[in-house]
C-alpha cells in the first residue's frame, strides 16, 4: 500500500517530520515501510507556458518551439510531442540546456506522465492556466511503500486517514477528519436498499447525483492518484479512488439511468448466473457470490468488482453512488474463487468499518462539488443496516499490563497514548482502565486487553525495554532420545566416511513404479507443486538414488547417508513417519562385493555384532544380493546392492535401517562381566560346504554342537580350488573353548573339538582335519 | 718390568679397540686379551709367583687394564649396534607425503551443524527440543494456533493439502501446541525441522525448508523475557554480541506480535547494502503468545503467559555460510555437502 505524504500531511496538524524521519517512526511502531519513492519531482519548478510558434526540423520528427514561460522568460524548446501547436498552454519545466537536432534546448515540455500527474505520455500535457503559475495544487510527493503484509489486521490502515491517526498519535499531533457528515442530505432517498443477508453485507449506503459531467479530473486530483499508483479515468472514478484511499472505504458509482427499477439488490447469485465484469472478463457465478443486482440481474460483484452494464461512461449525467459494508471472510472467498484480487476486495477482506459507510458519502459530497460543477443531489441518504452493537469495553489492569511488557509505565502515559488512537479511556477502579474501541479497531482487529498491550507497547517504544532473564526454577529439560540417537547415528557414519545429503519428501509417481512401489499406497498432495511431487516417499531410496546418479557423473566412488522418515498412510490419523537411516556406498571400479562388505562394516559400527543373512531380493534389489540385518534378535533393515539395471556406471551398496528399531534395540543398561581368570585353549576347523553355504549358517551349526564352555568361534578364511573337488569350498573357522571356574584339560578341549565333528558329519559335512 | 708389560698390553689393545673394523675384529681382540686364556690371563698365572708387595701393586694395575679394557671394548660395542641401528633405520624411510589409504570422515549437513548448534545452546538454558511429523492436521497446523478457516493469514501460508484433509505442515508451530498439550506449563521448548510451502523452487525460494520454533510459558512472562532470550540465542548464533530490536509485526498466534531485527553484522548499523542502508536486518518474528493459543491447548491464560518465536533456520545456514543458492541445500551434490 502507497502513502503519500502529501496527503497525511494535508491530515494531521502541523507535521513537521521529514518523509525519510516519518518512515522510520512508522516502521518502528506501526507497521514495515519498505521504502520512499519522490513521484512528481519536475512539479517543483514547472509552471504554465504558452506555445508561441512552431518551426519543423528538417530530417527529425521534433519541433523547434518558442515558448512564453512566465517567470522563466522566453525560451527556445525542441519538442518531439506531436500536440506541440501554436497557442497551446502546457507546461514548462527547465532542466537545463541540452542540443537536440543541433539546435539549443533550452528546458522541456512536459507531459503528464513526465510531470507525475498522470500517465499520458502520447503529447505534452494541455492545461487552462495562466501562463508562469504552477500547476495548480500538484506538487513533489514522496510515497511511502508499506508491506502489505504488516497491515492485514489493521482495516483502518488501508486509508490515509488511518495512517495521518497514528502518525498524529506518534508525534502528539492534532489529526484533522476531512469529513463532514453535516453536509449529508435528509429526506427520502432516490433508490430502495434490499439487503438479502444482513450477516453477508451488513450495511449498504448510497446517494443519488444528477446532472454530473464526466470528464478528465482536475489535475490536482490526477496527480494524486498517480502518486499512490493508481489510473486516473475520471472525475467520478477517481473520486471513488480517492475516497477509499483516504478512508479505506471502497465506493462504486452506477449510472443511474442504466439500472433497471429503483431497487438495488444485495442478494445472493443464482447458480450460474453470467456477469460481466469491469475488466470485460465474462464470470460464471453460484450462491456463494454476493451481487448487487437491479430488477435485470447482477450489476456488481459485492465488494470486489463492479458491472460492465451500469458502468460509468462519458454520457452518464445521473449517478447512484454506492458506499457499502461486507463480511470479510465472504468476500475473501469469492475473491479468490474467481482468482480475482482488486483494490476493494483486498480492503474488505480485512473486515472494514460499517460505520463508516455514510462518511464516505459525506466525503463524496463535498469532493463532487469541487470537481463536477453543478451536479445535483437527489432525495437523502438511502441506508439499511443490521444493528451493531458496540464492543463492550475491555477491562485492562495497568499491574498486568506492567508485567505482560517488562516495565513500568506511569497511568497518565497509558492513557494519553490510548487516547491519542481515539480509544475511550475510564478508569472505574484504582489501576484499572475500562477502555472502549473506536468502531475502526473494532471489526477485529481489537477485542481483548492482549490487543491493548500492543497500542502501549508499540507508542512508548518497544526499545524502552529492558531485556531482563527470568527468574525460573534451573531444571534439567525432557530429553529427547530419538533425537539425540539420530545425531549419534549421523556422527557415527559421518566418521565412517559417509557425507550427509537432504532430500525431499516429495517423490513422483514414476519414481514410485521404477522401484515397484505401488502408487495407490502413498500419501497423495491435492495441489502438487510439479508432478513429480505428487507422493509422500515410503521410501528413501528414489531420493537416494537420485543422488548416486548424479554425483556418479563427477566422482568415481563415493559413500552418502540420509536420515528422514519413511511416510506411511495408516487406516485413520496422521501417517505413521518412521525415521530411516540410507546409506550407500558407490563404486565405478570392481564387481560390488567390496562394498557390499563394508556397508556391512559401517552397520556394525552403530549396532556391534549385528549379522546379515540372505534375503529374497526385492524389484530394486540385486537378484541374489540382498541381506536382511539382524541385530539383537530382530530384523532392523537391509543391506543390499542396487539393482544394477538402476545404476548402469557402477556398483552401489546400500543399507536401510530402520531407526525407531534400532534405537528401541540399543536401549538398555550395560552391566559389567569379570574379566577371564583361567587360560582358555583354540583350535581351528575347516568344513568343506557347496559354494552357496552361508558361512553365517555353518558358524552357528558349529556354535551349536560345541555347547556352553564356547567362548568364540570366528570366520578365518574360505578356500575353494585342489585339492577340493570342483563345486565345493573349505571354510576354516577358529574356535576357543574355556571355563570361567577352572582350566581345561586338553581332554576336554578334544571333547568338545569330537562333539563338533561328529555334529557336523552327523549333517553331511566332511571336514578337512 | 711385569706392571710395564701390562701397560704395554693395555696400550696395545686400545689400540686395536680403535682401529677395529667390526663387530668380529672386537670379539677377536676380547678373546685375545680378555678372553680365558688371554694375554690378561697369563698375566694373572704370574701374579701367585709375585712377592706380597709387589703383587699387590701389580695386581691393581692388572686389574685397572682389564676394567679399561672391557669398558672399551663394550662401548666400541655399542658404537657399532648403534650405527648398525642407524643403518636399518635409514633403509626404511618412508614418503610421509603420500595420502593416507582409506576412507575420510564424512560430512554433516550445513543444516544439521547449525541446527545441532542451537539446540545446544537452547538445552543449556533448560529449553526441551520436541520434534513433531511432517503432515499435520488442519487444527493443529491453523486452528490451534488461532488462524481460524477465513483468516487471511492462511494466505500467506501456501499450503500442500493431502486427500484426506490433512497437510504438510507450513511452520513448526504446531509442535508448539503438541508441547503444550504433551508438557503443560511451566515449559520451555524448542521445535527444529522440515516445513512446506507450496511455491515454485528458485535460487532463493523452497518448498522446503527448516524453521526453528521456540516458546516460553511461566507465570508472568514478559517481552523483556522475549527480548532476554533472543538476545542471548543470537549472540551464540553469530557468536558476537549483538543489538536487537522489536517492531510491530503481525502473527495470529501472538498478541502483541514483533519483528526482531539485529543490527547489520556487516556495517555495525552504519548502513550498507546487505542491510539496505537501514542498518537493521530481519531476523525473525516473535510475539507474546495470543491467549487463545494458550485456552485452546488447556492453559488457563490469566495464570500463564508466555512467548513463542520462529526462526528461518534455512535462511539462517545461508547468512552463516554464505551460500546464494537455496537450491544446494537439497539438490545432494558432494561438491557442495563436502565443504561442510
Amino acid at each position: 500500500m502507497k502513502f503519500s505524504y502529501n496527503w497525511i500531511r494535508e491530515l494531521v496538524e502541523d507535521l513537521d517530520c521529514s518523509p525519510a524521519a516519518l518512515e522510520k517512526l512508522i516502521t518502528m511502531k506501526t507497521a514495515e515501510c519498505e521504502g520512499i519513492e519522490r513521484s512528481g519531482e519536475l512539479l517543483e519548478r514547472a509552471c504554465a507556458a504558452r506555445v508561441e510558434s512552431v518551426e519543423p526540423i528538417p530530417g527529425s520528427h521534433n519541433v523547434k518551439a518558442a515558448v512564453d514561460a512566465g517567470r522563466y522568460g522566453r525560451v527556445t524548446v525542441v519538442c518531439g510531442a506531436p500536440n506541440c501547436r501554436v497557442g497551446i498552454v502546457t507546461a514548462y519545466a527547465p532542466v537545463g540546456k541540452k542540443v537536440i537536432d543541433g539546435i539549443e534546448s533550452d528546458g522541456m515540455l512536459a507531459s503528464g506522465a513526465e510531470l507525475g500527474v498522470n500517465r499520458d505520455h502520447a503529447g505534452i500535457i494541455e492545461i487552462d492556466s495562466q501562463v508562469g503559475a504552477p500547476l495548480a495544487g500538484c506538487l513533489p510527493d514522496s510515497v511511502l511503500e508499506i508491506d502489505n503484509k504488516s497491515i492485514t489486521h489493521r482495516p483502518d490502515l488501508w486509508g490515509h486517514l488511518g495512517m495521518a491517526r497514528e502518525v498524529a498519535a506518534i508525534l502528539g499531533r492534532k489529526l484533522k477528519d476531512p469529513v463532514r457528515l453535516d453536509l449529508l442530505p435528509e429526506g427520502p432517498a432516490a433508490v430502495d436498499i434490499q439487503i438479502e443477508d444482513l450477516t453477508l453485507c451488513p450495511r449498504y449506503s448510497a446517494l443519488v447525483f444528477d446532472n454530473v459531467t464526466v470528464r478528465p479530473s482536475p489535475l490536482w486530483l490526477q496527480s494524486r492518484m498517480t502518486a499512490i499508483g493508481l489510473n486516473p479515468i475520471n472525475n467520478i472514478v477517481d473520486m471513488t479512488n480517492f475516497i477509499m484511499a483516504e478512508l479505506a472505504q471502497p465506493m462504486h458509482a452506477f449510472d443511474a439511468d442504466l439500472l433497471h427499477g429503483d431497487t438495488i439488490f444485495i442478494r445472493p447469485a443464482a447458480p450460474g448466473e453470467r456477469y460481466v465484469a469491469l475488466n470485460d472478463e465474462e464470470y460464471t457465478l453460484n450462491p456463494a457470490n454476493l451481487v448487487i443486482a437491479d430488477a435485470a440481474g447482477a450489476i456488481a460483484l459485492g465488494g470486489v468488482i463492479g458491472g460492465q452494464r451500469s458502468a460509468i461512461g462519458e454520457k452518464t449525467r445521473r449517478v447512484v453512488l454506492e458506499s457499502a459494508n461486507f463480511q470479510a471472510s465472504s468476500i475473501r472467498k469469492t475473491s479468490s474463487a474467481i482468482k480475482l484480487r482488486t483494490d476493494a476486495s483486498m480492503r474488505f477482506e480485512k473486515a472494514q468499518d460499517p460505520a463508516n459507510t455514510i462518511r464516505g458519502l459525506a466525503r463524496a459530497i463535498e469532493l463532487l462539488h469541487e470537481i463536477a460543477p453543478g451536479m445535483r443531489l437527489v432525495g437523502g441518504v438511502a441506508d439499511q443496516m443490521r444493528e451493531i452493537p458496540p464492543p463492550p469495553p475491555i477491562r485492562l489492569p495497568l499491574d498486568w499490563l506492567e508485567r505482560k511488557l517488562g516495565r513500568s509505565i506511569e497511568p497518565a502515559e497509558v492513557r494519553r497514548i490510548l487516547e491519542s488512537l481515539e480509544f475511550g479511556v475510564a478508569q472505574p477502579e484504582p489501576r484499572v482502565f475500562s477502555v472502549t474501541v473506536p468502531s475502526w479497531r473494532a471489526t477485529k482487529d481489537v477485542s481483548i486487553k492482549d490487543d491493548l498491550v500492543e497500542e502501549v507497547g508499540r507508542m512508548v517504544g518497544y526499545d524502552s525495554i529492558a531485556p531482563t532473564a527470568p527468574l525460573v526454577a534451573a531444571a534439567v529439560p525432557p530429553g529427547n532420545p530419538e533425537r539425540a540417537f539420530q545425531h549419534q547415528v549421523r556422527g557415527i557414519f559421518a566418521d565412517q566416511g559417509f557425507t550427509e545429503v537432504y532430500n525431499y519428501s516429495f517423490i513422483g509417481e514414476e519414481d514410485a513404479r521404477a522401484f515397484g512401489f505401488d502408487p495407490a499406497a502413498h500419501v497423495r498432495v491435492s495441489n502438487p507443486i510439479a508432478s513429480d511431487q505428487v507422493l509422500l516417499r515410503m521410501s528413501l531410496l528414489p531420493g537416494i538414488r537420485k543422488n548416486i546418479l548424479e554425483n556418479s557423473k563427477h566422482r568415481e566412488s563415493f559413500r552418502l547417508f540420509e536420515i528422514g522418515v519413511e511416510i506411511h498412510r495408516r487406516a485413520e490419523g496422521l501417517p505413521d513417519e518412521i525415521p530411516h537411516l540410507m546409506a550407500v556406498l558407490y563404486d565405478r571400479q570392481g564387481d560390488g562385493a567390496a562394498g557390499l562388505a563394508e556397508i556391512r562394516r559401517a552397520a556394525e559400527c552403530l549396532m556391534p555384532g549385528a549379522q546379515a543373512s540372505p534375503a529374497e531380493a526385492r524389484p530394486y534389489e540385486h537378484p541374489v544380493r540382498s541381506a536382511a540385518i539382524l541385530w539383537r534378535g530382530e530384523t532392523v533393515g537391509r543391506a543390499f546392492e542396487l539393482h544394477p539395471s538402476l545404476v548402469e556406471s557402477g556398483r552401489a551398496a546400500v543399507l536401510d535401517l530402520d531407526l525407531r528399531l534400532v534405537r528401541a534395540l540399543s536401549a538398555g543398561d550395560l552391566k559389567y562381566a569379570p574379566i577371564r581368570r583361567y587360560p582358555s585353549s583354540a583350535f581351528d576347523l575347516s568344513v568343506v560346504a557347496a559354494p552357496r553355504e552361508c558361512v553365517g549358517d555353518l558358524q552357528s551349526a558349529m556354535a551349536s554342537f560345541a555347547g556352553p564352555l564356547l567362548d568364540s568361534i570366528e570366520f578365518v578364511r574360505q578356500y575353494s580350488g585342489p585339492p577340493l573337488e570342483a563345486g565345493q569350498k573349505s571354510v576354516s573357522f577358529r574356535l576357543t573353548v574355556g571355563s570361567p571356574e577352572r582350566t581345561l584339560s586338553s581332554e576336554e578341549a578334544g571333547e568338545i573339538r569330537a562333539r563338533i565333528i561328529d555334529g557336523m558329519r552327523a549333517r553331511g559335512y566332511e571336514l578337512r582335519l | 718390568m711385569l706392571e710395564e708389560s701390562i701397560q704395554e698390553l693395555e696400550s696395545g689393545s686400545l689400540a686395536r679397540i680403535a682401529s677395529a673394523t667390526s663387530l668380529e675384529d672386537l670379539e677377536t681382540v676380547r678373546v685375545q686379551v680378555l678372553g680365558r686364556k688371554g694375554a690378561l690371563d697369563q698375566f694373572f698365572k704370574q701374579m701367585g709367583k709375585l712377592a706380597p708387595d709387589e703383587r699387590a701393586r701389580a695386581g691393581k694395575v692388572l686389574n685397572g687394564a682389564k676394567q679399561t679394557l672391557e669398558a672399551a671394548l663394550e662401548s666400541a660395542k655399542r658404537q657399532f649396534a648403534e650405527a648398525a641401528l642407524r643403518i636399518r633405520l635409514d633403509g626404511e624411510w618412508l614418503d610421509p607425503s603420500i595420502p593416507a589409504p582409506g576412507p575420510r570422515r564424512g560430512h554433516l549437513h550445513p543444516i544439521t551443524h547449525i541446527q545441532r548448534e542451537l539446540e545446544e545452546v537452547f538445552r543449556s538454558l533448560g529449553f526441551a527440543v520436541l520434534d513433531g511429523p511432517e503432515v499435520e492436521t488442519e487444527y493443529r497446523n491453523f486452528d490451534a494456533l488461532n488462524i481460524p478457516a477465513d483468516h487471511p493469514a492462511r494466505d500467506a501460508q501456501d499450503t500442500f493439502w493431502l486427500a484426506n484433509g490433512d497437510l504438510l505442515r507450513t511452520h513448526t508451530s504446531p509442535v508448539q501446541v503438541r508441547g503444550m498439550e504433551r508438557l503443560g506449563p511451566p515449559l520451555r521448548m524448542i521445535a527444529p525441522g522440515r516445513v512446506f510451502r507450496n511455491e515454485s523452487v528458485d535460487a532463493s525460494h523452497e518448498h522446503t525448508f527448516y524453521q526453528i520454533e521456540g516458546m516460553m510459558i511461566d507465570r508472568g512472562v514478559s517481552v523483556a523475557h522475549l527480548l532476554y532470550f533472543m538476545r542471548i540465542m543470537l549472540a551464540e548464533v553469530f557468536r558476537r554480541e549483538v543489538n536487537v530490536r522489536l517492531r510491530p509485526g503481525f502473527f495470529p498466534f501472538v498478541e502483541p506480535g514483533f519483528e526482531l531485527d539485529i543490527q547489520c553484522l556487516l556495517c555495525n548499523g552504519a548502513g550498507c547494502p546487505v542491510c539496505k542502508q537501514s542498518g537493521w536486518v530481519e531476523q525473525l518474528g516473535c510475539g507474546m503468545v495470543h491467549p487463545n493459543v494458550l485456552r485452546m491447548s488447556g492453559i488457563d491464560p490469566e495464570e500463564w503467559s508466555g512467548f513463542a518465536f520462529g526462526l528461518g533456520l534455512t535462511r539462517l545456514v545461508m547468512m552463516r555460510y554464505a551460500i546464494d543458492d537455496i537450491r544446494h541445500l537439497q539438490g545432494g551434490d558432494l561438491r557442495f555437502l563436502e565443504q561442510f
